[in-house]
């Protein structure tokens, strides 16, 4: 049992002629909770896209609990079963009802039976608060709602890693909380989780450390105490004093 | 309406004929209008420029000419080829009902090749990646996603095309298939009462046109059974 989950080396990302990712170093272990922050554009969603092979990286290495990622279709499915995306726009299946959105994947992916797969769906909706929803269609519940019922359906496939890509950023506020508290729960139990995010106060009562990233690059990683209150790099402070003064 | 007493026969074998022909269109054109558009969707350019002549050209011309080239077209290509073997011969021709039912299918074809390409443009690419990111494979995300999603904006044009199918039966009589029209035309040549004969063909395509829309408007209502509706 190796305890580093996943591990980059020195990954690049091009779209074009554009570098979006520059030479990228990063290790998360199991349990870790780490939050990615930075300018829109600076590279984070490309980051954790790469993770799960929604793009492609150009030239180094990701590892995902050993494995590496290559072009090879039985590398990418073995990787994307352990790991789970939760999408900014929540991203679930319209036609579709809730429940049937959770087992979906659990029939096709993970070959489970019918009746085993609706406990499970049902078990993951209750645990996000939202079984008695589970009838319905997606575009009947509010933004807040889908993206718990987005959580759920991440977490029916058991994966070692849930991957969030900006999860409150499509959200009204006052139902940023609803969903930040399920992911608050999820750290507590010990899932590994990166998160791009700008909840800054989940960032620094959740992580175990703070990524900043600007212009592809990693510009500087440190635990929140640290990042909040002594940031080391120009281009951080800024950032934070952006951020945090509004 | 007396006059119509002995053609009533007639005119039910030909609807069936017109039940026939819409059936095997109906199929062929679904299978034409997916062939296009995954042609024009594809990367492959060949396939693009094939498919995009495919409905400049059926879409462009009168339906009766493509009628006409297809069947003529056919049966001079055919007479042809069977004339190497016995020269003798002097025509041979596809079944009017067949030569008739691509043609038809070729023409409905084209514009369902453009509905179901701008159906297929508007799955919400997020869907499509949630499916990938579950770890589905690129079919399992096509069959489970992509056409039920596809599908329900593809509707409602889709009856039209329905519709035309029906309605465009009526011009393959000019080939000399016997189907209503056919039947009226020869009912006027004996009794002389056009008016009446041709008010029976309205009725007879009248209630096949009210079964396919009564038809598509049920599908409709069960594609916005999600609550989205039309958008």
């Amino acid at each position: 049992m190796t305890d580093t989950l996943i591990k980059m080396q020195n990954v690049d990302k091009f779209f074009g002629d554009f570098q979006a990712l520059k030479n990228i170093n990063l290790e998360v272990k199991r349990g870790e909770r780490i939050v990615i922050c930075g300018p829109s554009g600076s590279g984070k969603s490309t980051l954790i896209r790469c993770i799960n092979r929604l793009e492609k990286h150009n030239n180094g290495h990701i590892f995902i609990a050993g494995k590496e990622l290559t072009d090879q279709v039985k590398d990418i499915d073995a990787v994307r079963r352990e790991v789970g995306m939760v999408f900014q726009s929540f991203n679930l299946f319209p036609h579709m009802t809730i429940v049937k959105n959770l087992m979906l994947a659990q029939r096709l992916v993970r070959k489970i039976k019918k009746p085993e797969a609706h406990k499970t769906a049902m078990h993951f909706l209750e645990r996000v608060k939202i079984a008695e929803q589970a009838d319905k269609y997606p575009v009947q519940l509010s933004g807040g709602q889908q993206q718990r019922v987005a959580i759920a359906r991440a977490l029916c496939m058991k994966p070692e890693i849930i991957l969030f890509d900006e999860p409150t950023s499509a959200l009204d506020p006052e139902m940023i909380n609803e969903v930040l508290e399920v992911m608050t729960d999820l750290a507590k139990e010990g899932m590994t989780m990166i998160c791009v995010t700008h909840e800054m106060g989940f960032a620094r009562s959740v992580a175990d450390r703070i990524i900043f990233m600007d212009e592809g690059e990693i510009v500087e990683e440190a635990v929140p105490e640290e990042f909040f209150d002594n940031p080391k790099n120009e281009r951080t402070k800024q950032f934070l004093s952006q951020i945090l003064t509004h | 309406m007396e006059a119509v007493d002995g053609w009533w026969d007639d005119y039910f074998w030909g609807s069936m004929i017109v039940l026939q022909v819409f059936f095997f269109s109906l199929i062929l054109m679904v299978i034409f209008g997916l062939i296009g558009a995954a042609a024009k969707l594809s990367d492959n350019v060949v396939a693009q420029k094939i498919a995009g002549a495919y409905t400049i050209i059926f879409r462009g011309t009168p339906e009766i000419l493509v009628i006409l080239l297809l069947y003529f077209g056919s049966a001079i290509t055919l007479t042809a080829i069977v004339q190497i073997f016995s020269p003798d011969t002097k025509f041979v021709d596809v079944p009017p009902l067949w030569a008739g039912t691509i043609a038809i299918a070729l023409i409905v074809g084209s514009y369902a090749t453009e509905t179901f390409r701008g159906a297929f443009l508007g799955v919400k690419e997020g869907s499509i990646e949630a499916a990938r990111a579950l770890g589905m494979s690129d079919l399992q995300t096509f069959i489970y996603v992509r056409i039920p999603e596809m599908w329900r904006l593809a509707l409602p044009p889709f009856g039209n095309h329905m519709l035309s199918l029906i309605k465009d039966t009526a011009l393959i009589s000019i080939i000399g298939l016997n189907e209503t029209f056919f039947v009226a035309k020869q009912a006027i040549g004996t009794t002389g009462e056009p008016f009446t004969m041709y008010i029976v063909v309205g009725g007879i395509y009248l209630a096949f046109s009210s079964i396919v829309t009564l038809s598509v408007m049920g599908m409709e209502k069960f594609g916005a059974r999600t609550g989205e509706g039309a958008r």
